[in-house]
C-alpha cells in the first residue's frame, strides 16, 4: 500500500478515562493503518475500546496520547472548526444507537448534512430520494425517528452517513441491536458500500460482517 | 434520595432554579416593602395626597406583579422537572409497580426537592435583602432599616411550596393514568405524528428549523415559559415604561402647577412664606403664622403699573391674594347613573384650615387641574381645591361645595398643586376680596418672556420693585421648581430599582430554563456536533429558541404593561416622542441583556467535548 493511499494512520494511541478517582485505560498503544478503499473490521469483546477507537478516528474524541492522522490531517492538533468541517465532508458516521435527530423527519435527517454542506436544493432532493431507495425506507420519509423500528432507524442512519458521499465511513456495531432478518439488510448495505469502493471501518463481532473484510484488515482488540 | 443523588446534574439544576425563584421573589418583596417604607418615610409630611396615592399604587402593583411572576416561574420549573420523569414513570408502571407506590415515590422526590429549594431560596432571599439594604444605604438612598417581615417570609415559603406540589403532582398524576406503553413512548410527550412534505432549507434555515421544531414539540413547556416571560416583561414594562411615564407626567404636573419662568413679587415676609409653602412638597417644613391681611403686604397699583409697562420682557401678570382660612365641607347630591331624579346626599361637614388663593381666572399663569375645570369668571361663586384637601375632607368633591366665611363656593375642579402640599383652595379674587374685606392682592406673579436674558430681566424687575418699595422682593420660582422636580426624580429612581432587579432575577430564571432545555436536547446537540455542526451552530439553535420565546413574550408583556400603566397606574399620562424613544431604549436594553444572559449556558455547553454531550 502506497503512503498517499493511506486514509487512517494511528500510532501508539492511548486513551484513559477518569471516573472519580479511578483511571480506566481503554486504549493502550494502538497502531492502525487503513488504506483507501479498504473494508476494515475491528472486532473484540465488549469494553475492549472499539467504539473509543472509532470515536478517535472520527474526531469526536481525542486520544490521551499518540497520534491519529486521517487523510493526512493530524486530528489531535486541529481546532474544533476544522474538525466540524472535516466530520461533515470527509466522514460518515453510523452510531450503534442510531442517534437520529428526533426533531427531524427521516427525509430531513438524511438531508441536513447536505444542507450543512450547502449543496444545491435540487441535488439534495434527488440525493434524499436515492438514499431512501437504497436503504429501503421511502415509505417512512415523513415520519419521525421514534416512529421507526430499530432496523429502520439503523438504515436511516446509514443513509444519513452517506448523504455527503463521504470517502470514508465509520460504522459502530451496526447489527448489535437488531434481529437476524433485519441485520441481514444492514449486511447487504455494507456489501454494497464495499462494492462501491468506499473506505469503511466497522466495529463489530457479527461474523457475517467480519467475513466481508479481507484477512489483513481484521483488527482484533483485547479486553483490558 | 438515592435517585436524586444519582441524577446530580438534573437535581442540582432544579434545586438551583427553585432556590433562585424563591430567593428573587422574596428578596424583591422584602426590598420593595423597605423601599415603600423608605418612600413613606421620605414623604412623611411632604408630597400631596394625589402623589402619595400614585406612588403607593405603583409600589403595591409592582409588589403584586413580582409575586405573580415568582409563582408562575416556580410552577413552570416544577412542571418541567416532573415532565422530564414521565418516561421513568412509564418504565416503573411497565415493570409492574402499583400506581400508589409510583405516586408516593415521585411525590417524595418532589417534596425533597421543593423543601430544599424553598428553604435555600428563603435563606438566600433574606441574605440578598440584607446585602442590598446595606449597599443602598451606603450609597445614601433612603431605605427603611426595619427587620425582616417574618409573615411575608412564611407566606412566600408556604405559597411557593404549595404551588410546587400542585404543579409538580399534575404530570405525575396524568402519567399514572395512561397505559405504560404510551407513557414509555416518546410520542406521548412529543405528541408529533407526521410532518407533511419535505422541503430543503438553507444552512441558516436548518438552524431555525431545528430551533422551532424543538419549541413546538415541547409545546407545553414553551407555552409555560412564554407565560412566565410575559409576566416578567409586564413587570419590566410597568416598572420601566410606567416609571418613566409617571416620572415625566408627575414632573409635568409640578411644572404646570408652579409654572415655568415665573417670578414671584411680594413683600419679603410673604416671599419667604410662599417659598416655604411651595417647598412643603419636598421638605417637611412647618410654616410660621403670618398675618396675610397685613396692609404692608399689599401689592400697590404702582407696582402693577410698572410691571405692565415692561411688556417686552413680561408676558403675563397674575396678581393673587393669599390667605389662610377656616374652610368647611358642604354636602352635595349625587344623581344615580341612568336616572333623572334618584339621588343621594354626599359629604359631611368637615372643617379645617386651608390656604385660600384668590386669583383673576383669565390671568392665571399656572395650570394644575387633575379633574373638572378651572375657574372661568371673576365673579362666579366657584372654587378649585387641591388634591390633599379633596381627599382629606370631601367625599365627591365635584358634587359638593366649600364654605368660606359662610359663603358657599361650588367646587368645579380638583388640582395637583405642590403649594401647602395640596391643601389649597382657589377662588375668584374679587369674591375673596368681598368676603374678607381685603382690597388688594398680596403677591403677584409674572412670567418672563423665554426669549429675553432672564438674569438681566430679573435684575431689572428687582431694581424697579425695590425703587417703589424697598421691603419687596423678587424671587425666581424656577429654584423651587427645580428642587420639587429633583425630589420627584429621586423617588422615581428609587422605585425604578425594583423592575431592574426583578429583570435580573428573571434573567437568572431564564438561564435555568435554557439549562433545562439544553439538558433535554443534550443527545440531539451531541449528534449534530458529531455529524459536523460546530459549537457556534449549537449556540445559534439555542439562541434561536431563546429569541423566539423572548420576542413573543416581550411583545405580549410590553403591550399588557403599557395598557396597565396608561389605564390603571398613571391618570392622564404625558407621552412625548422622547418618552417613546427612552422607553424603547430601556426595554430593548432589557431584552438584549436577558437574551445575552440566557446564552451563557448554551455557550458553556457548546464548549464541552462531543463525547461528554452524547453519552
Amino acid at each position: 500500500m502506497k503512503a498517499d493511499k493511506t486514509v487512517v494512520l494511528a500510532s501508539d494511541l492511548c486513551k484513559t478515562y477518569e471516573i472519580g478517582d479511578a483511571k480506566v485505560e481503554v486504549l493502550k498503544g494502538v497502531n492502525l493503518k487503513v488504506g483507501k478503499g479498504e473494508f476494515t473490521v475491528i472486532s473484540g469483546p465488549s469494553g475492549s475500546g472499539k467504539t473509543t477507537l472509532l470515536n478517535i478516528i472520527g474526531s469526536i474524541d481525542k486520544p490521551t496520547s499518540g497520534k491519529i492522522v486521517v487523510f493526512g490531517n493530524d486530528l489531535s492538533v486541529k481546532d474544533e472548526d476544522f474538525l466540524a468541517s472535516f466530520r461533515c465532508s470527509k466522514v460518515g458516521f453510523v452510531f450503534q444507537s442510531y442517534n437520529l435527530v428526533s426533531t427531524l423527519t427521516v427525509a430531513e435527517n438524511i438531508a441536513f448534512p447536505m444542507e450543512w454542506a450547502r449543496k444545491p436544493e435540487n441535488y439534495i432532493k434527488e440525493r434524499v430520494e436515492k438514499l431512501l431507495e437504497i436503504v429501503g425506507v421511502q415509505h417512512r420519509a415523513e415520519h419521525f425517528p421514534f416512529q421507526l423500528s430499530g432496523g429502520e432507524q439503523q438504515r436511516v442512519a446509514f443513509a444519513r452517513a452517506l448523504a455527503n458521499d463521504p470517502p470514508f465511513l465509520l460504522v459502530d456495531e451496526p447489527t448489535g441491536n437488531l434481529d437476524t432478518k433485519t441485520s441481514l439488510k444492514i449486511v447487504q448495505i455494507l456489501q454494497k458500500l464495499k462494492g462501491d469502493g468506499k473506505t469503511v471501518i466497522v466495529a463489530t463481532h457479527d461474523e457475517r460482517i467480519i467475513q466481508l473484510a479481507v484477512k489483513n484488515c481484521i483488527w482484533k482488540m483485547e479486553s483490558w | 434520595m438515592n435517585d436524586l443523588l444519582r441524577r446530580k446534574l438534573q437535581t442540582s439544576l432544579i434545586v438551583i432554579s427553585l432556590t433562585l425563584c424563591v430567593a428573587s421573589t422574596l428578596f424583591l418583596l422584602l426590598f420593595s416593602e423597605k423601599i415603600g417604607f423608605g418612600i413613606s418615610l421620605m414623604a412623611e409630611g411632604k408630597l400631596t395626597a394625589g402623589f402619595s396615592t400614585l406612588f403607593s399604587r405603583f409600589i403595591i402593583f409592582t409588589g403584586l406583579l413580582i409575586f405573580v411572576v415568582g409563582a408562575v416561574i416556580m410552577s413552570f420549573m416544577v412542571f418541567v422537572m416532573m415532565s422530564q420523569r414521565v418516561r421513568d414513570i412509564g418504565l416503573m408502571r411497565a415493570a409492574g409497580c402499583p400506581n400508589d407506590v409510583i405516586f408516593g415515590y415521585f411525590m417524595t422526590e418532589l417534596l425533597v426537592v421543593t423543601v430544599v429549594g424553598c428553604f435555600l431560596g428563603v435563606v438566600l432571599g433574606i441574605l440578598a435583602d440584607f446585602a442590598s439594604t446595606s449597599l443602598f444605604s451606603s450609597f445614601g438612598f433612603q431605605i427603611s432599616q426595619k427587620s425582616v417581615n417574618f409573615w411575608l417570609v412564611l407566606l412566600v415559603f408556604g405559597l411557593f411550596f404549595a404551588l410546587a406540589l400542585i404543579f409538580g403532582a399534575k404530570p405525575i398524576l396524568d402519567t399514572t393514568k395512561v397505559a405504560p406503553a404510551k407513557a414509555l413512548s416518546p410520542s406521548y410527550h412529543f405528541g408529533v405524528s407526521k410532518e407533511s412534505g419535505f422541503r430543503v432549507t438553507s444552512k441558516s434555515g436548518l438552524t431555525m428549523k431545528l430551533a422551532l421544531r424543538s419549541l413546538f414539540r415541547h409545546k407545553s413547556a414553551t407555552i409555560r415559559i412564554i407565560i412566565c416571560l410575559v409576566a416578567v416583561f409586564l413587570l419590566a414594562t410597568v416598572g420601566i415604561a410606567g416609571g418613566i411615564i409617571a416620572d415625566q407626567t408627575t414632573k409635568s404636573w409640578i411644572e404646570k402647577a408652579v409654572g415655568e419662568d415665573i417670578v414671584l413679587i411680594a413683600h419679603q415676609d410673604m416671599c419667604n412664606q410662599y417659598k416655604l409653602l411651595l417647598s412643603k412638597f419636598y421638605v417637611a417644613n412647618e410654616t410660621a403664622p403670618i398675618n396675610y391681611t397685613d396692609a404692608k403686604y399689599s401689592i400697590s397699583e404702582d407696582i402693577l403699573d410698572r410691571l405692565s409697562s415692561m411688556s417686552s420682557n413680561i408676558s403675563g401678570i397674575d396678581p393673587r391674594l393669599v390667605l389662610e382660612m377656616q374652610v368647611k365641607e358642604l354636602e352635595g347630591i349625587e344623581i344615580a347613573p341612568g336616572t333623572a331624579d334618584t339621588y343621594t346626599v354626599v359629604g359631611d361637614s368637615h372643617e379645617g384650615n386651608s390656604l385660600v388663593i384668590g386669583v383673576e381666572p383669565e390671568k392665571v399663569l399656572s395650570e394644575s387641574l387633575l379633574e373638572g375645570e378651572f375657574l372661568k369668571e371673576n365673579q362666579s361663586w366657584e372654587a378649585v381645591i387641591g388634591d390633599s384637601l379633596a381627599l382629606g375632607m370631601f367625599t365627591v368633591p365635584l358634587n359638593q361645595s366649600i364654605s368660606l366665611r359662610g359663603e358657599a363656593f361650588d367646587i368645579v375642579g380638583v388640582c395637583l398643586d405642590p403649594i401647602n402640599n395640596g391643601n389649597v383652595t382657589y377662588v375668584p379674587l374679587e369674591n375673596l376680596q368681598n368676603i374678607t374685606g381685603v382690597s388688594k392682592p398680596n403677591i403677584v406673579m409674572v412670567r418672563t418672556n423665554p426669549s429675553v436674558n432672564r438674569t438681566a430681566v430679573l435684575n431689572h424687575i428687582r431694581a424697579e420693585v425695590k425703587g417703589l418699595n424697598s421691603e419687596f422682593e423678587v424671587f425666581d420660582l424656577n429654584e423651587v421648581l427645580d428642587k420639587n422636580l429633583s425630589f420627584l426624580g429621586y423617588i422615581w429612581s428609587t422605585i425604578m430599582f425594583l423592575p431592574l432587579i426583578s429583570l435580573f432575577s428573571a434573567s437568572l430564571c431564564l438561564i435555568a430554563y435554557v439549562m433545562l432545555t439544553i439538558t433535554d436536547q443534550r443527545q440531539e446537540f451531541g449528534v449534530l456536533r458529531a455529524l459536523g455542526a460546530n459549537p457556534k451552530t449549537i449556540v445559534k439553535i439555542v439562541s434561536g429558541q431563546s429569541l423566539v420565546v423572548l420576542l413573543s413574550s416581550c411583545a405580549a408583556g410590553i403591550a399588557f404593561g403599557i395598557i396597565v400603566t396608561l389605564l390603571i397606574l398613571v391618570p392622564e399620562p404625558l407621552i412625548t416622542g422622547f418618552t417613546v424613544v427612552e422607553i424603547s431604549g430601556w426595554l430593548l436594553t432589557a431584552l438584549a441583556a436577558t437574551f445575552i444572559f440566557s446564552l451563557y449556558p448554551a455557550i458553556r455547553f457548546a464548549k464541552k467535548p462531543i463525547l461528554e454531550i452524547i453519552t
